[in-house]
């Protein structure tokens, strides 16, 4: 697993790369936890090379969905795998999260 | 043995009698000699009573001397002395006072005779014991050579006893002369077998030294005892005319005489076999510490001594870590110099944080005293050794060994002192690798359990009703899981079924899977329906889920006599289902959200019930994400599509063989590797049975 972020103006992109099993979403959840994240108004997640997401993985996600949504900052999912956006489906996620397929749409319901 | 006992009683009477019988047979010819009248002895008969008494006392002794076992060589040389070389002092008593005992008390011709055959008796007992004596110091460690050269020794020395039983004057034969040097020559070369020397320490060679000397002494007094006496025109018989006497007084002497130089020469020698004996008991004793079940504490401490005495160290200390653990003071009572301790280590660190590599090299110095810091503490010390104690994975500490002498750690000391250390490591690790071997298994004892009590858990068997048919099929991937499923019955005609799987594996989710069975149960007391049981479930999860985890759970209440099911999913898989009527296999496409992810009233906006109404011959079919996400080999999904297609294949068989068709299917596909706990549920509902 691989987590990379690039920063634009008030948008912060992770990109995660491999699969996001109980040993990496360790690492995830530290990106997610620091501080200075807090400092964005955008957080859009590329999930282009998300082979794999354990309910661990998923575990991060929905723990910080709330801090996420208390301080008004918009988590967006982007091009999603198919069996990746299933995993979200089934659970319900796609109803909590925004999940769009591409990264014009993200940025795009990102400045709305 | 007893018949080592028979042999020896026997010998010992037949001895004692011969020598008796030879006595008075010397007294009867003496008289002859004196008198000139003929009586009832014969001079052969003497030589014939000698050689049976000879062999009786060398079969005696034969049996008699033990089977040198120990390196306790002292011992045996000691007996002979006491036992046999005593007899010799006894003689020279004897004869001291002979001349006076003769002129004033006794004056009898035959008192020489007698103290002749006194003088034989005894030297013959220590001849025959010192013989097997030295037997055995020369088979010690035999060889098959060594042993086979013994035996043709023994027998060609016995053969010589022939020489007086036929009465034969040897000096006048030149080949019997010859024959008989040869076998002087055997004897010297017997001679040579002197391993035993080798086994000595210092302490028991001088004592072997001094034994052997009384040993010798003894000897020669005897041999004067035998010739001084041979010409004197009173002694009606002489025994040095007996080549088998010559010849054993011969190889007893020299072999005595050849120890005794031996270990003479051997002597400056013997410290150092001594230290490498020493050496390779500290080994011994290092490597079978494991087995007899000591702790660090005392392989810590048999190290230390061991490279105090491999050495001779003057001072020395093991820090273990940065304390100090053991010094010289605990072990010779001499308190160790504190500036000279700060210094060397203070010297140490310098030179560690000049090469960083040095902290697990050994340090070898012998010359302190050109170092100025040494010089000016005017410490007695001039040679360093610091031995670390590492292995691969761990740094343990470093051995300090200090010596009042330049260069005084040779490359054969050092290297020894470095395998003691090395030994250390590998036992402390072999030792706390044991500890954690017992740790784990206390551990698996108890997930054993755990796994014993989760298991119990999940009902085995469903009501047996007519309406319906049930299998189940629970696997978790580790001991335990976060699976689980259930079900209470609600009433005569209605049952209600839980699934459900809690997110992450091991003991934290049986922890939680456990939690929402006792909530299953508590909350359906009241009755409720499948959406409100999953509210109320959701909002009790809340208080105690971790914020990371989350349940995915469906429920079923299915009423059997309205022929209804009625469901909510909670993020759980789709339920698949096959409906006879139609003969179609689908997904219920029902939306729901996990329980533990909202955690507010808004949930009951994300979860819905749905109602079916079943026919006979219709499956249902409720599983965990464990068998969707079942993997192959090469990292594919088993997926809903193969499951669906599975069950419409299978649905007319009944509930257990469809669950068997789809378990097989799923092991093939994932060669039987399981990645994630498993659980399948398979409900076949059934026709109205008329007697119901």
């Amino acid at each position: 697993m691989k987590i990379k972020h690039t920063i634009s103006d008030n948008t912060i992109t992770i990109s995660l790369d491999g699969e996001l099993d109980a040993s990496s979403s360790v690492l995830l959840d530290e990106e997610l936890s620091n501080p200075s994240i807090m400092m964005f108004g955008k957080i859009l997640v590329d999930c282009k090379n998300l082979n794999y997401i354990s309910s661990a993985g998923l575990g991060v996600f929905i723990s910080h969905l709330q801090r996420f949504e208390d301080a008004q900052i918009k988590l967006i999912f982007f091009n999603m795998q198919e069996k990746v956006r299933n995993v979200f489906e089934i659970l319900g996620l796609d109803l909590l999260m925004t999940i769009v397929s591409s990264y014009e749409e993200a940025v795009t319901i990102a400045n709305d | 043995m007893p018949q080592d006992k028979t042999i020896k009683r026997f010998t010992f009477i037949s001895g004692c009698l011969s020598w008796v019988l030879l006595l008075v047979n010397v007294l009867f010819l003496a008289r002859q000699g004196h008198e000139g009248e003929a009586n009832a002895a014969f001079p052969y008969l003497s030589n014939l009573l000698s050689v049976i008494f000879i062999l009786s006392v060398f079969l005696y002794q034969r049996h008699h001397v033990q089977r040198q076992r120990s390196t306790e060589f002292t011992t045996p040389l000691w007996g002979l002395f006491v036992k046999g070389g005593l007899g010799a002092y006894l003689c020279l008593l004897f004869s001291i006072g002979y001349p006076g005992l003769n002129q004033h008390w006794v004056n009898s011709p035959y008192l020489l005779d007698v103290f002749y055959q006194v003088v034989f008796g005894l030297l013959v007992y220590f001849l025959g014991k010192a013989f097997y004596t030295w037997r055995q110091l020369i088979l010690y460690q035999k060889t098959k050579d060594v042993q086979n050269q013994w035996k043709w020794f023994e027998i060609l020395v016995f053969i010589s006893l022939l020489v007086p039983l036929f009465n034969v004057e040897y000096m006048n034969h030149i080949f019997l002369i010859l024959d008989l040097g040869l076998l002087l020559g055997y004897s010297l070369y017997m001679s040579v077998h002197l391993r035993w020397v080798a086994f000595l320490s210092l302490d028991k060679k001088w004592g072997s030294i001094l034994l052997l000397t009384a040993i010798l002494a003894s000897g020669a007094l005897f041999a004067k005892f035998l010739f001084q006496y041979t010409d004197s025109p009173e002694l009606v018989i002489d025994y040095t005319d007996n080549p088998f006497l010559l010849l054993t007084l011969a190889f007893v002497l020299f072999y005595a005489l050849a120890s005794l130089l031996v270990a003479l020469f051997s002597l400056p020698t013997s410290r150092v076999f001594e230290q490498k004996n020493a050496d390779l008991l500290s080994f011994q004793r290092l490597s079978q510490t494991i087995q007899q079940g000591k702790n660090e504490e005392e392989v810590y401490n048999m190290l230390f001594e061991s490279a105090i005495k491999a050495t001779g160290a003057d001072a020395a200390w093991l820090d273990i870590g940065e304390a100090t653990h053991l010094d010289t003071s605990q072990i010779n009572g001499s308190p160790l110099d504190e500036e000279v301790q700060a210094m060397v280590k203070a010297f140490m660190t310098m030179v560690h944080e000049q090469d960083s590599s040095a902290i697990d090299q050994t340090y070898l110095n012998g010359e302190l005293h050109l170092l100025p810091e040494f010089k000016s503490l005017h410490s007695p010390y001039f040679s360093l050794l610091v031995v670390p104690l590492v292995s691969a994975k761990r740094r343990y500490g470093h051995l300090y060994l200090l010596l009042e002498v330049e260069q005084g750690f040779d490359p054969d000391t050092v290297s020894v002192v470095q395998s003691f250390a090395n030994q250390t490591v590998l036992t402390i690790e072999n030792l706390r690798l044991m500890q954690e071997s017992l740790h784990n298994e206390r551990y698996k004892e108890e997930l054993k359990i755990a796994s014993l009590v989760q298991d119990r858990l999940n009902p085995k068997t469903f009501p047996t009703d007519t309406w319906f048919d049930i299998s189940t099929y629970s696997q978790a991937a580790k001991e335990v899981g976060g699976d689980f499923y259930d079900y209470l019955q609600l009433s005569e005609s209605r049952i209600a079924i839980i699934i459900g799987d809690v997110s992450g594996k091991g003991i934290s989710a049986a922890f939680h899977m456990a939690q929402m069975k006792g909530i299953f149960h508590g909350l359906m007391q009241q009755d409720l329906l499948p959406d409100e049981f999953m509210v109320q479930a959701n909002s009790a999860l809340s208080r105690c889920l971790e914020r990371t985890s989350f349940i995915t759970s469906a429920l079923y209440i299915i009423d059997y006599k309205m022929q209804g099911v009625s469901f909510a999913r909670a993020g759980h898989c789709h339920t698949l289902y096959y409906n006879s009527m139609m003969e179609d296999t689908f997904y219920f496409q029902t939306e729901g959200l996990g329980l533990g992810i909202v955690r507010d009233a808004s949930y009951a906006k994300r979860i819905h019930r749905l109602h079916y109404d079943y026919n006979p011959g219709d499956v249902m079919v409720i599983y965990t994400d464990g068998i969707v996400e079942a993997r192959s080999p090469r990292q594919e999904e088993y997926g809903e599509e193969r499951l669906k297609y599975m069950l419409s294949q299978t649905y007319h068989l009944e509930a257990e063989d469809i669950k068997s068709a789809i378990i097989n299917d799923v092991n093939d596909f994932s060669s039987d590797i399981l990645h994630d706990d498993q659980t399948l549920l398979v409900i076949k509902f059934k026709h109205r049975q008329p007697n119901n």
